[in-house]
């Protein structure tokens, strides 16, 4: 993962060949089975040197554009960012040291988040800050209770 | 901790003095682990890992203590990495301290240097200050950095962070072996004018000669380009026997000039005494017709060091701080040979560019891996290194620079390497993108990202919260953190 080889060669050829190597028929099917698992070490398990974490990201986002599942997308990206940087769940005490913690796994999430759902994105991290979730939280999946009703499907 | 060499029975005194010094002023002794415990501490590959207390998930672990690094680099190694680190930082401020009391002594030496001929002489203890303001600006940058990789949680982030300062601690480490040598011939040229030597132009113009052969290494050493400093290192064994030479022939006729044989006596002595300073005492032959001691004797690791002969040269505990910095890659072997053969005085039997014996090499970390490690770093080759790319993208340097990235964190320091593919994919290039809806260019990302986070925080974030970032940034977008400094558009 650390070297240049993620970049060369057919990337999605490549991708979906491990995937289906170790057993699954899509991509969100692989990172299912690992709820929460931040991006890079889902990398990291599919190919040590040769897969990307964004590569990762990139095809779960193509896959959720095919079937209208963009928003559960967005919760499950949210999932994985936010156990990196807030492993212990929300905070019991939001200090400055704490705070930081919560605002970096929210700003790449807005980051990592597509276009189309970033001003929701953004809403969802303003609301969770003004109204904070219990000591602890830590969603284990894009259909945790409190994400759903933060950021609630909207495809049909 | 001031692990250089064997005190001699005239060096005592300096070192007992200076062993208590560091002992109550800075408390750094203590990051220094004894030797015996020392050893076992060490680097080994791959199985360094101290044990990770269980806490929270399993993939926690693997992802804070081994991700994305191709060294195996561990927890364990990079904090005795950074121990070492802090370590040579303290034996080197050491030196310059040392050398800086030398200086203030010279210059009030009124029956000596800064008397007759003041004039002539005292601008040579000025260079010998001004040289030391930059090593010690070097050492201050070094310890900046280092005080930054103590903060940052990222093992990788922590690691870069000393492999920037690396290069710092080599040109201070150098510099200060050079400029001992330098305060060694000025002390030769006050003992003589204060035993009423006369002839002061045939000095000054040998001053002004070895000022211009130092001159080179030098500003090399002070530069911070990379292949400049390793140029240096590796002339550096040469460059030092030169001076030795000249420094010796100096002490011959300064010797033979004066008639009185108690000044004879005196000189003789005195030539001893002024040469504690730097390790060029151990390649003087000495004054008079005995027989050099060190000529044709080699090196060898022994358990207290590295000895030539019965004589230590540097210590087991110095041995194993290098040794674990370059097994870090924190800083080169190159330059710690250098330090070595200069510091073992063995710049008169090694006319060539000696290498040093086997098994001090790799008792001073050496090893295939290590060799490999850097293969990218070309700049020893002389070839021209590929361009740098900014990590925290240049457009908005103003940004950084508000939060604290200038001087040696300047966003310059934090450029990386990327073959043309990798480069073109993260800049929005390239046909891996699955999504459409996502850009993932990682310039706007990574200031979405800190943006973004900087408004949830409520204020600026600090370097180290930057670097954090960034670094969890850099692991997903496949970007190794080995920074290079950027070097022109």
């Amino acid at each position: 993962m650390s070297s240049g080889r993620a970049w060369q060669g057919n990337v999605k050829a490549r991708l979906y060949e491990r995937v289906r190597e170790r057993g699954y028929d899509s991509l969100t099917a692989f990172a299912d089975a690992r709820p929460a698992v931040p991006l890079h070490l889902l990398a990291e398990e599919l190919g040590k040197d040769d897969v990307a974490g964004v590569q990762v990201l990139s095809g779960l986002l193509a896959e959720a554009e095919r079937r209208k599942q963009v928003t559960r997308f967005v919760r499950d990206v949210f999932t994985r960012l936010w156990s990196q940087s807030v492993p212990d769940g929300w905070p019991t005490v939001l200090d400055d040291a704490n705070r930081f913690k919560v605002a970096e796994a929210l700003g790449s999430w807005i980051a990592y988040t597509p276009e189309t759902h970033k001003e929701r994105a953004d809403r969802v991290s303003d609301s969770l800050l003004a109204t904070p979730p219990p000591p602890g939280w830590r969603p284990l999946g894009p259909d945790d209770t409190l994400l759903l009703t933060l950021l609630p499907d909207e495809e049909a | 901790m001031t692990g250089w060499r064997e005190p001699t029975r005239l060096e005592v005194t300096t070192l007992g003095l200076l062993l208590v010094l560091a002992l109550s002023s800075t408390g750094c002794a203590s990051l220094t682990p004894p030797p015996g415990r020392g050893m076992k501490l060490h680097y080994s590959h791959g199985e360094a890992a101290a044990p990770l207390e269980p806490v929270g998930p399993q993939w926690l672990h693997h992802g804070q203590g081994l991700r994305g690094s191709t060294e195996g680099t561990a927890r364990g190694s990079t904090l005795a990495a950074h121990l070492a680190f802090r370590g040579a930082l303290s034996d080197v401020a050491g030196t310059t301290r040392r050398l800086s009391g030398e200086l203030s002594k010279l210059e009030k030496s009124h029956w000596g240097i800064a008397g007759k001929g003041a004039g002539l002489f005292l601008p040579h203890v000025g260079y010998g200050q001004s040289q030391l303001r930059w090593m010690e600006a070097e050492l201050a940058a070094a310890t900046r950095l280092a005080d930054a990789a103590s903060e940052v949680e990222d093992e990788d982030m922590r690691l870069a962070l000393l492999r920037l300062a690396g290069p710092r601690l080599e040109a201070a480490m150098l510099g200060s072996l050079v400029l001992a040598a330098w305060v060694d011939v000025l002390h030769l040229l006050d003992v003589a004018f204060k035993h009423g030597y006369n002839s002061l132009e045939t000095l000054f113009v040998e001053m002004d000669r070895w000022q211009k052969m130092l001159e080179p290494a030098m500003t090399a050493l002070a530069s911070q380009e990379p292949g400049q400093l390793k140029a240096a290192a590796q002339d550096m064994p040469l460059l030092m026997g030169h001076l030795s030479g000249e420094f010796n022939a100096t002490a011959q006729r300064l010797h033979s000039g004066l008639r009185n044989i108690q000044k004879v006596m005196a000189l003789a002595q005195l030539v001893e005494m002024v040469t504690m300073v730097s390790a060029m005492k151990f390649s003087l032959p000495r004054l008079g017709p005995s027989a050099p001691a060190t000529l044709g004797m080699g090196m060898m690791m022994g358990g207290d060091g590295v000895m030539m002969g019965t004589r230590i040269v540097v210590s087991a505990e110095w041995v194993e701080m290098m040794r674990r910095l370059v097994r870090a890659g924190v800083i080169s072997l190159p330059a710690v040979s250098a330090a070595v053969r200069i510091q073992a005085g063995q710049v008169l039997m090694a006319e060539a560019h000696d290498e040093l014996p086997h098994g001090v090499r790799e008792a001073l970390g050496d090893g295939p891996e290590v060799r490999g490690m850097r293969v990218t770093d070309r700049a020893g080759a002389g070839m021209a290194e590929p361009p740098g790319h900014h990590v925290l993208p240049k457009e908005f340097r103003e940004w950084f620079e508000k939060r604290g990235f200038t001087g040696e964190m300047s966003i310059d320091h934090f450029c990386v390497r990327l073959e043309q593919a990798h480069h073109q994919a993260i800049h929005g290039g390239g046909n891996w993108k699955l999504g459409r809806t996502w850009p993932g260019e990682w310039n706007r990302m990574i200031m979405e990202t800190l943006r973004k986070a900087e408004a949830r925080a409520g204020r600026m974030l600090t370097p180290t919260e930057v670097l954090g970032t960034v670094a969890k940034r850099m692991t997903d977008y496949g970007i190794q953190m080995d920074f290079i400094r950027w070097r022109g558009p």
